[in-house]
């Protein structure tokens, strides 16, 4: 087997030498005719096709060649010579490119060289004294976790802090407001003034339901003289469906979703919306975080029967599946790390994937913590092991008992129907075989049937092909379609009770194999190793990654929650308090407002309800902050690290598109289901090397339903959302980029969706009524929520016409144009 | 520390970012100590003045050192020709055609101990003063060789065509990763902001498996993927007027919205995004105009036209293709990738079945308009600045795939691919397989090499060229690196 290159030297060989350092070895003394043969014959040679990766400061692979010690010291397959077992020496292995070790990778030496080289090892690698020293400097390796790195202040529970005092407390409207208004005194800045309400009430429908509001909206806002108006409007949206499709668009982000499987055939994930609708779901009730993550690291291994559970687990199938892998080790090594790196990253903001092949560079993760998280996800079986992407591992049936008994009873009545037709079918088979040759007669007789049958054409007699192909079809068409109230969900099933043994992989490499390892969490976190029950008889899995699930869903987890608490914050004021969401380790930034952030974490480890924490951030001061700028905090401050006012931001890919089918009246608000496929341009599709393979037709109503319901296919989005930045598929995306780019410009202004978005916002104003003015205005109200002073009217008014005169359209077409215009203003693609 | 909407910056996932922001771009020892100097986030942002410049993610970016080349055209073979066929003369093959010999093979139908040889299909011809053989498959690409350097101990990773067309666009078989394009805007930006940075021509028949993907810019702003052009009508998607849109009206609507944007910036100057957007429909409109010159041939003279082959109905596809790309060098355009064959089977060069069938039709295609366009570049004197990649995304094996037929299967051990122009030697041919010309054994080139190389006659250190995402540099030759392919350049 070919293997990969992601691995250098290190590679194949079972790791026999790990176990046996050969330090005990006496140091021999070697004749000055064999240094000699070193220097002349040997150094060459090594210099010429070695020592470029493996002498001085480079050791690929753990190995330097530049001294006897060294070599027998060897690098990440244990001593590149074996005296003992010379066949089995790394490096001799390595040069006669066998088992899959190449070196030198450019080509395999010329023979003479190599025996050259053979002849040397034989000789017991005399070298030249003078080199043998290993510098305390080279010891490779064994990465110590210190006292320093279990204090870095990720590691560290949080602690409830004690509120600040501040000089101003007339300005606090809740605990939050003291950590951060302090800070701003601290550097002798002002907080701006509140936004006005017409803002605020904007803000918080784009933040909470990612929807604009309606004109009525913001006047019943407006209006509302109650001293707790903005409270009433904060659980009025909180209590909206649209939040769960605002908000568990993040955690899709956030564990990289998507319907297909990615590569050549980019096939459809079955039922993937489900799970898209379990986050919905989820956040729409609440459901504690905890209780979030529980459902899917382990939802199948929780008690009682709640379709949800398992739907969550299709956490764990959300990711890249190669039908075709050209290293089915390799692949399942790579399906594995893509559920270490997320949850890593997600739960705990930790980059474990950095230690696949080695100890983290930065971090205290050695590589065996990696693997250790390997194990608790062992018994999760493969997506699918044959080229078809529905599998006995992926789907459960999740159909609730009382339909179950319908469709079990449907199935019943199918397989004696097929035991029927297969009766039927053999019978012909025989009749027909009789008339093939001996051999063929013979063979029909074992395991080799099947490819006889295939080759029974020509054989028939009478209508017998025809009965046989009725048969055969019938047979066909009850395997494919399926039962009526069946329901599947894509998760995991049939996972191993008894998972196999997890090694280090030897830089990453799953032909390589080290120690074997027990699951277990990140060492430097300190926790307890953790006790694995044992599976009882009827178990379906190992109920290993309950015991992760429970581990990380725990206050006792210094990261999760805030982790958490710095998502929440990140998605309401545009950038976490610490910036990488994903990152808490060295790589990543320190948090600007620790305490607080600390603060957060235990006030939502209370019960972990993330739209109490909605509630406590958006009603707090420093959220409704007015967005303007001020001098002197601008040249203190000009990245607002320090929130003295509230963030401007682009609205995301989403937003956009659901904000312009919102304004032209077209917003279908059904939720749930199969995803929805909006018309792609065939430009587009032209892409594609089957154009529009994979991409289905929904009616224009389907069409019109919000982004988060549109299908995500890994190597097809739709335009509108690729170019204003959505997550990458492959992923998870913590934070999106916002680009500024004119293709962007373009899509908005010539594009089919905003062409036939502008054409249908025209179409409500006219079927509104009312003269141009007031159309103009009720344009200028839809897309800024805010009320157009009557200079702005009539100068847009104005413009209207002066389009109509000067171009020769008829006002409709005018009207249009003028909608396009609001469509693509800054106003309405940006927040304050 | 600073906000991704004052400063522009694209998401603050990490401070290197910030840095590649400020034009300087490059994750180097000596800059990450500055970058954690409080100084750096405290800075005012630019964008104070008012209105800011446009921050353009294509803004030019100087190379790490002296560049040999500006542009890159790579012509994809999509579907993987046949080495043995082409470019790797091997006369020990012929005589054995038919012969059922051991020989290791690893392609779609698996792994393989023994195979039928399949006599190469076509003789083969001297050419130049390198005397370089060549098959009769290319008479004209042939009367080029002293430009082009054969690297003919390719090898890769894969066999399978989902992971190998996404390693050798992205060098790694998992997707996710951006593509050579991308890296090479990310790391130079564009010089024409009218134009994008990286263009990708499909076949006709349509684009490679896996679509996009082949030319996505993974974990990197979507602003590095590369744009699909078209060689005649509207170019690009989006460019065209909808209908019922005049040029003169849409001037008139984009004079009132910048009015109107430039009256809602007025109130927040300090946000250089807001300006950013606003000059980004004056670029959209000055696209508009600009881009569709660019595949207007008519200005071109018909013996140019000739030289592609564009006057003959066969290789006038190609041709154009090849045409539009010297042109949009010549506009600055840093990377632009031509799909020769697209969709599936004998669509493109996966020639599973025939292959005098599907290589003659393949090559015939394409023989005349690349060295058409090798001739116009080198006589414009572009070609000292353009690097042109030939190659598929793996060769093709020495033996047959079927019991009967001359269809050859994939072949990731062992192929061929060239080079010409940027600083690559010319009439030079490096590395060897074996002589069925079923694996690379002399001076072996992974696909990073081939990468590695292209990015150094850019002036971009391969090693160094860098972006920060999860938790890694990462780097298009990997976190092991690659060295170019010195005996080339």
């Amino acid at each position: 087997m070919r293997i990969a290159r992601l691995v250098c030297l290190a590679l194949v060989l079972g790791l026999v030498s790990t176990a046996l350092p050969q330090a005990a070895e006496k140091e021999p003394t070697f004749t000055p005719e064999q240094i000699g043969f070193y220097e002349k014959d040997v150094l060459p040679i090594l210099k010429e096709n070695c020592f470029k990766c493996h002498a001085d400061k480079k050791a690929r692979g753990g190995l330097k060649l530049d001294s006897r010690a060294a070599i027998l010291k060897g690098g990440d397959l244990g001593p590149a010579v074996l005296f003992d077992k010379l066949d089995d020496s790394p490096l001799l292995k390595a040069i006669h490119y066998k088992d899959g070790l190449e070196m030198p990778p450019s080509g395999k030496l010329p023979a003479a060289q190599l025996d050259t080289l053979v002849k040397w090892v034989k000789m017991g690698l005399p070298t030249t004294p003078a080199k043998e020293q290993i510098s305390k400097s080279d010891e490779h390796g064994k990465l110590e976790i210190t006292e320093a790195d279990r204090n870095w202040w990720a590691y560290l529970p949080p602690r409830q802090p004690t509120v600040p005092t501040v000089k101003n407390p007339a300005w606090l409207s809740t605990p939050i407001d003291a950590f951060v208004l302090s800070r701003l005194e601290e550097k002798g800045l002002t907080p701006n003034p509140q936004a006005d309400r017409v803002t605020l009430v904007r803000r918080l429908y784009y933040d909470l339901l990612g929807l604009p509001p309606t004109p009525d909206q913001v006047d019943a806002f407006v209006q509302d003289k109650r001293p707790d108006a903005y409270e009433r409007l904060v659980d009025t949206l909180l209590a909206s469906p649209a939040y769960g499709e605002k908000w568990g668009r993040h955690w899709l982000d956030l564990v990289r979703f998507a319907e297909t499987n990615g590569y050549e055939r980019d096939g459809p994930k079955p039922y993937a919306w489900r799970f898209r609708d379990y986050v919905i779901r989820s956040l729409n009730a609440d459901k504690p975080y905890d209780q979030f993550i529980r459902e899917q690291l382990a939802g199948d291994e929780l008690p009682g029967e709640d379709a949800d559970r398992i739907i969550a687990t299709g956490y764990y199938r959300l990711g890249l599946w190669d039908d075709e892998p050209v290293d089915p080790k390799l692949a399942r090594a790579d399906e594995i790390d893509d559920w270490v790196t997320t949850t890593g990253q997600v739960f705990l903001a930790m980059t474990m994937n950095c230690a696949r092949c080695h100890d983290h560079k930065k971090d205290p993760i050695p590589q065996s913590d990696y693997y250790r998280l390997v194990a608790f996800f062992e018994d999760v079986k493969h997506f699918s092991n044959s080229r078809d992407p529905r599998s006995m591992a992926n789907l459960t049936d999740i159909t609730p008992p009382e339909q179950r008994k319908l469709y079990e009873e449907e199935a019943k009545r199918r397989e004696i129907r097929k035991a029927e037709l297969a009766a039927a079918m053999r019978k012909i088979e025989d009749e027909v075989i009789k008339r093939m040759s001996a051999e063929d007669q013979r063979a029909a007789e074992g395991i080799d049937r099947p490819t006889v049958i295939r080759r029974m054409r020509g054989y028939f007699q009478g209508n017998e092909q025809e009965t046989y192909v009725k048969l055969r079809n019938e047979r066909n068409q009850l395997d494919r379609v399926q039962i009526p109230y069946q329901q599947m969900a894509l998760s995991v099933n049939n996972c191993l009770r008894n998972p196999p043994d997890t090694h280090v992989m030897i830089r990453g490499n799953p032909h390589a194999l080290g120690p074997k390892v027990e699951p277990g969490f990140p060492t430097v976190l300190g926790a307890a190793t953790p006790k694995i029950p044992k599976p009882s008889h009827s178990a379906r899995t190992s109920g290993r990654r309950s015991v992760l699930a429970d581990w990380i869903a725990s206050r006792d987890n210094p990261l999760t929650a805030r982790v958490m608490a710095n998502r929440l914050w990140q998605y309401h004021f545009g950038r976490g308090l610490v910036a990488t969401a994903n990152d808490f380790g060295k790589l990543g930034e320190l948090p600007t407002h620790p305490e607080l952030l600390d603060w957060l974490a235990v006030e939502f480890a209370r019960d972990w309800s993330l739209k109490r924490m909605h509630r406590l951030i958006v009603t707090s001061s420093v959220y409704r902050l007015a967005s303007t700028g001020q001098s002197q905090a601008l040249t203190v401050d000009p990245g607002n690290s320090l929130y003295w006012r509230y963030s401007m931001r682009r609205l995301t890919a989403e937003e956009v598109r659901d904000s312009m089918l919102a304004v032209s009246g077209q917003l279908n608000r059904r939720m749930e289901g199969p995803g929805i496929y909006p018309t792609i341009p065939p430009e587009v599709l032209a892409g594609q090397s089957r154009p529009g393979e994979g991409w289905g037709k929904s009616p224009p109503e389907e069409q019109a339903r919000r982004s988060v319901y549109v299908h995500v296919k890994r190597s097809l989005i739709v335009p509108i959302l690729q170019t204003h930045d959505l997550a990458d598929t492959d992923s998870s995306c913590a934070v999106r980029y916002t680009t500024t780019v004119p293709t962007q410009a373009l899509g908005l202004l010539n594009g089919e969706f905003s062409q036939e978005q502008a054409d249908a916002f025209a179409r409500r104003l006219t079927e509104e009524g009312g003269e141009l003015t007031e159309q103009v205005r009720r344009v200028i109200c839809l897309t800024t929520g805010r009320q157009p002073g009557e200079d702005e009217v009539q100068k847009d008014v104005a413009f209207v016409r002066s389009l109509e005169q000067k171009n020769n359209l008829d006002a409709r077409t005018a009207l249009k144009l003028y909608c396009l215009l609001a469509l693509n203003s800054n106003e309405f693609m940006y927040l304050d | 520390m600073t906000r991704p909407t004052t400063t522009g910056s694209f998401c603050g996932r990490t401070r290197r970012e910030f840095f590649w922001e400020t034009g300087a771009g490059f994750t180097g020892l000596a800059l990450t100590g500055l970058l954690s100097a409080d100084g750096f986030f405290d800075r005012p942002a630019q964008a104070a003045t008012g209105k800011g410049a446009f921050l353009n993610p294509m803004a030019p970016k100087p190379p790490h050192f002296p560049a040999k080349a500006k542009s890159v055209i790579f012509l994809f073979m999509y579907g993987g020709p046949s080495q043995v066929d082409t470019f790797d003369y091997k006369p020990k093959l012929y005589p054995m055609d038919g012969k059922t010999i051991s020989i290791k093979t690893f392609g779609r139908g698996g792994h393989k101990n023994e195979g039928r040889v399949v006599g190469p299909k076509w003789k083969f011809k001297q050419y130049g003063q390198c005397g370089k053989y060549v098959s009769d498959l290319f008479p004209h690409i042939g009367e080029c060789v002293d430009d082009i350097a054969f690297i003919h101990s390719m090898y890769a990773e894969s066999p399978i065509h989902g992971s190998a067309m996404l390693m050798m666009n992205s060098g790694r078989i998992l997707s996710g990763h951006p593509c050579l394009g991308s890296w090479v805007t990310y790391g130079l930006g564009s010089i024409n902001e009218n134009l994008p940075g990286f263009v990708v021509m499909l076949d006709k028949t349509g684009g490679p498996i896996s679509g996009p993907k082949n030319w996505s810019s993974g974990y990197m702003p979507a602003a590095y993927q590369g744009v699909v052009v078209r060689a005649s009508g509207t170019p690009i998607h989006n460019l065209q007027l909808p209908p019922g849109m005049t040029r003169e009206a849409q001037r008139q609507l984009l004079d009132r919205l910048r009015e109107k944007n430039e009256e809602h910036l007025a109130s927040r100057a300090d946000n250089s995004e807001l300006s950013a957007r606003i000059a980004s429909y004056e670029l959209a409109y000055k696209m508009q105009q600009y881009a569709p010159e660019a595949v207007d041939f008519s200005k071109e003279t018909a013996k140019t036209l000739t030289l592609y082959g564009i006057d003959q109905p066969r290789t006038r596809d190609f041709g154009q293709k090849c045409l539009l790309a010297r042109r949009l060098v010549e506009r600055g355009v840093r990377f632009i990738q031509i799909y020769s064959g697209g969709a599936h089977n004998d669509d493109n060069w996966d020639a599973h079945t025939d292959m005098v069938k599907n290589h003659s039709k393949h090559a015939g295609d394409t023989d005349k308009p690349i060295a058409g366009l090798l001739k116009d570049l080198k006589q414009r004197g572009l070609l000292d600045s353009t690097i042109v990649v030939w190659g598929g995304e793996f060769g093709r094996q020495p033996t047959a795939e079927y019991a009967v037929g001359t269809g050859r299967d994939h072949n990731s051990y062992g192929f061929t691919m060239w080079m010409a122009g940027g600083g690559i030697k010319g009439g030079v041919s490096v590395g060897a397989t074996d002589e069925l010309g079923n694996n690379a054994v002399e001076n072996r080139f992974h696909v990073k090499n081939l990468h590695a190389t292209i990015l150094t006659q850019l002036g971009l250190d391969p090693n160094r060229l860098s972006y920060f995402y999860g938790g890694l540099d990462q780097k298009l030759v990997g976190v092991e690196g690659a060295d170019p392919i010195h005996q080339i350049i």
